[in-house]
């Protein structure tokens, strides 16, 4: 009997491909060394399982289903206010809430579970989680002028949770550590075991995201997508551009900017893709709300 | 002695007004709108005093003394020498002990995300602060708040051209 002429191939075959796929979970850095030591034919085949991976991984962490989502957020924010905790001010605490629900409501996710808050931190910078979870620190509120400045803050956190670009980074190559979590709590989700376990790992992971950045054009999409938002809600969307004077005025080696800055695109080229994408196009809605009694009672 | 470079500093503070540079030619009206009186032209470069801001609109001190109004998105703000705000109080604060007059604010920092300890009954006490849609909306209608209806505008990164990102296309 002849023996199956693709018997020898389909063992030496095997081997690489489980080699690749494990690869692929671990991360693209370690499987591209991988990919040097094949040759020929298998190149492509690898290349391919690779990028079919990769796609699986990052549709996978965009299809998170809300509570999961939810989850996510939690833990981020668990973590992010293990570092600073909330400003003990309960009347600033309700109004950040009162002003960020109005402006979500305007949003792509109306209905989400939005909560907002200040966290007791000098520095300059804002922060939002998967699920609807949004913190300002204390030196960017201090520095706030207006309710339309704080609109326009809320809106550009608001757009990072609709247009999922917190979860889009973690599912980046950027963070490969927080991919393969992401990928194991879905995989923990979908075999209904406990999330709690995981929970710990994955706000750390998730957390990476404050420290690395978003992507740049995240933040121009945030920007843009965030002033016509704040415009919906019937804010001056051009108070976002005071937002960003205000941040360009601030000396960048101040230690209080040092994150912000480290993670976000300069104020200058925020301004920049402002002026070229925005312009003058909002001005019909400029003479919308600047500021309100209740940001003055609260700002006191 | 001490209290004579405290002063000297509140007063640069104070002293250090908000100012801008003006990005591109334009003219400085009477009013904040469009077909306002115009006072004079602006050209690129000129250094303004901002004295405060409406709408889409700044108004601003020309170095010859005149007043008026120009575009928000004309004028860009940079930190100069200047210190932000809270950096200035903590000079101050740690002047006052005699010791450094630099910066110590000790901000959220890289290495306190990192190690942060998680903190869930602080994400209970945030939900507690949570308002429901409705509450949202009757607050802002009291103050003056509407939903508008606004036309798309597809957000684009303004300072990169397709060239830029795509070395490729250069060769065409």
């Amino acid at each position: 009997m002849p023996r199956p002429v693709f018997s020898p191939d389909l063992t030496t075959l095997c081997k690489p491909m489980l080699a690749l796929l494990m690869a692929a979970s671990m991360g693209s850095a370690q499987a591209i060394d991988l990919n040097k030591l094949l040759s020929g034919e298998n190149l492509n085949t690898a290349i391919n399982i690779l990028s079919n991976a990769g796609d699986a991984a990052k549709a996978s962490s965009g299809n998170l289903g809300p509570e999961q989502e939810d989850a996510l957020g939690r833990s981020v924010m668990a973590n992010l206010l293990g570092a600073a905790p909330l400003v003990r001010d309960s009347a600033l605490q309700r109004y950040v809430n009162q002003v960020g629900r109005w402006v979500a409501l305007q949003s792509d996710m109306p209905n989400l579970n939005w909560r907002f808050g200040v966290i007791d931190s000098p520095n300059i910078n804002s922060f939002a989680a998967a699920g609807g979870y949004i913190l300002i620190t204390r030196g960017l509120w201090d520095r706030l002028e207006n309710e339309a400045e704080l609109a326009n803050v809320l809106a550009h956190e608001i757009i990072h949770v609709t247009r999922k670009h917190q979860i889009k980074a973690i599912a980046s190559s950027k963070t490969q550590l927080a991919s393969s979590q992401l990928i194991s709590l879905i995989a923990d989700y979908n075999s209904n075991k406990s999330y709690s376990k995981v929970g710990e790992k994955l706000g750390k992971a998730g957390s990476e995201i404050f420290v690395r950045g978003l992507d740049k054009n995240d933040e121009f999409e945030a920007d843009q997508l965030g002033m016509q938002l704040a415009a919906k809600a019937g804010y001056n969307p051009y108070a976002m551009v005071s937002v960003l004077q205000l941040l360009g005025r601030v000396n960048p080696a101040d230690s209080t900017v040092a994150l912000m800055f480290s993670t976000h695109p300069s104020p200058q080229d925020r301004l920049n893709s402002i002026d070229s994408a925005i312009g003058d196009k909002l001005e019909p809605w400029a003479e919308g709300v600047e500021n309100t009694a209740r940001f003055n009672q609260v700002k006191r | 002695m001490k209290t004579v470079l405290y002063s000297l500093l509140l007063v640069s503070a104070l002293a250090a007004a908000e100012s801008g540079t003006v990005i591109r030619k334009t003219d400085l009206r009477d009013k904040p709108f469009l077909d306002a009186k115009v006072l004079a032209p602006v050209a690129t470069d000129t250094q303004v005093d901002i004295r405060g801001r409406k709408g889409a609109w700044m108004e601003v001190r020309l170095p010859n003394g005149q007043q008026g109004w120009i575009k928000l998105l004309n004028v860009r703000t940079s930190s100069g020498q200047t210190s932000s705000s809270a950096a200035l109080s903590n000079v101050l604060r740690t002047g006052s002990s005699g010791k450094t007059v630099t910066t110590g604010v000790k901000g959220l920092t890289a290495e306190q995300i990192n190690n942060a300890s998680p903190n869930p009954a602080e994400v209970d006490r945030m939900n507690g602060y949570s308002v429901s849609g409705n509450e949202a909306k009757i607050q802002a209608l009291n103050y003056g708040l509407k939903a508008m209806g606004v036309t798309p505008i597809t957000p684009s990164n303004g300072n990169n051209t397709e060239e830029q990102q795509n070395p490729n296309m250069r060769r065409r």
